[in-house]
């Protein structure tokens, strides 16, 4: 439980970029360093993170509930927003200091860029387990990234499911 | 902050139901959760301005983080103070939790059959090209310049040999340096 506080305490401290650019690092310790969860449940833990309403980062409770059950899922929830709210704290009750800093927006900009860039690696890393099936699946996620140009997010991802569900049934 | 803040007569009870309905149904990320957060808490409710919507936005987007927790979090301050934050934090992200957490015992239940695989692989399918979607608008957003896409190109090759935190936390490192290399006009008065 210490391992999972300590790790989403981590990932809320370090989310320059937004929400989306942490999930490189939450898939490196979540499969990687702990094996809380594998590659393919880490996919259907972002698909249910988009899914859902809210922050992307809600991807904790997920995850907290897979390594420690309920109460995994209520204490990496708050790890995951705890250091996040309270810059927003410090931040709202001391705006004008902070808006002549120059190093903290400096700091965010290019650990922004580089968390953006991981994201590269956190696709290869999604897209594996479903090259694993077959390559030509990927045909669909190419049509889902240009559909998403136009449509909400959790149509395609509905979509998406019950397409696999009925593949699933024909298959059997 | 130019107007003196209004009178506390918002309590924080009030300000939790608020951000609990806008949390269930704040669907799409950054940009329609803080047009959601403007209707409500600007317009239906007058507790605050259009003018703190944008603070909210422009203090806290270089903040690690969640932006749009954060945004809620630092509204619910300007609202009520430290309990209307921590309120309005807790409120927004409720109905998410509660979600995705029923989600996880749900999908730890399901029997093992063929529809079940095949809606879980469809899943992973469409999560991938929702990535990349995304991953290419961060990209312009976020990344624009030549130099912020350099980093973030040298970060996705790092990313495959090092630990992923400890190639954020040296590119905001790197980002500091550069600046004070280039900080050329002195800050107003004693911040040099």
């Amino acid at each position: 439980m210490l391992e999972l506080v300590g790790a989403f305490l981590l990932v809320g401290g370090l989310a320059f970029g937004g929400g989306q650019a942490a999930l490189p690092l939450v898939e490196r310790l979540a499969v990687g360093t702990f094996g809380w969860v594998t590659p393919a449940q880490f996919g259907v833990a972002v698909g249910l993170s988009y899914a859902t309403p809210g922050p992307v980062l809600i991807i904790a409770a997920y995850i907290g509930h897979r390594a420690q059950g309920l109460a995994g899922a209520a204490a990496a929830t708050v790890a995951v927003f705890a250091v996040p709210a309270l810059a927003a704290v410090a931040a709202a009750s001391a705006v004008q200091r902070l808006s002549t800093t120059r190093c903290l927006p400096a700091f965010g900009r290019t650990a922004g860029a580089a968390a953006i860039g991981l994201l590269a690696v956190t696709l290869l890393s999604l897209a594996r387990p479903v090259v694993d099936v077959h390559p030509a699946l990927l045909t669909g996620s190419a049509l889902v990234a240009l559909a998403a140009r136009r449509a909400q997010p959790l149509l395609l991802l509905a979509a998406a499911v019950l397409i696999g569900a009925v593949a699933g049934l024909g298959a059997d | 902050m130019s107007d003196p803040p209004p009178p506390l007569v918002v309590r924080a009870g009030q300000v939790w139901w608020a951000l609990l309905r806008l949390g269930a149904v704040a669907f799409g990320g950054l940009g329609p959760a803080l047009a959601l957060l403007d209707r409500e808490l600007v317009g239906r409710r007058g507790w605050l301005t259009s003018a703190d919507v944008r603070d909210a936005l422009s203090y806290t987007k270089p903040l690690p983080g969640s932006t749009v927790v954060q945004a809620v979090t630092f509204l619910g301050w300007r609202v009520a103070g430290l309990r209307g934050a921590l309120a309005a934090t807790a409120g927004f992200v409720a109905p998410a939790a509660l979600l995705t957490t029923a989600a996880a015992a749900g999908t730890a239940v399901l029997p093992d059959a063929a529809w079940v695989r095949g809606g879980l692989l469809g899943l992973q399918v469409a999560v991938v090209g929702l990535l990349a979607h995304s991953m290419a608008g961060l990209l312009s957003k976020e990344a624009g310049t030549a130099g912020l896409a350099a980093v973030a190109g040298a970060a996705a090759v790092a990313g495959a040999f090092l630990n992923a935190a400890v190639v954020v936390a040296a590119a905001g490192l790197g980002g500091v340096a550069m600046e004070r290399c280039r900080r050329t006009r002195p800050g107003r008065g004693s911040s040099a």
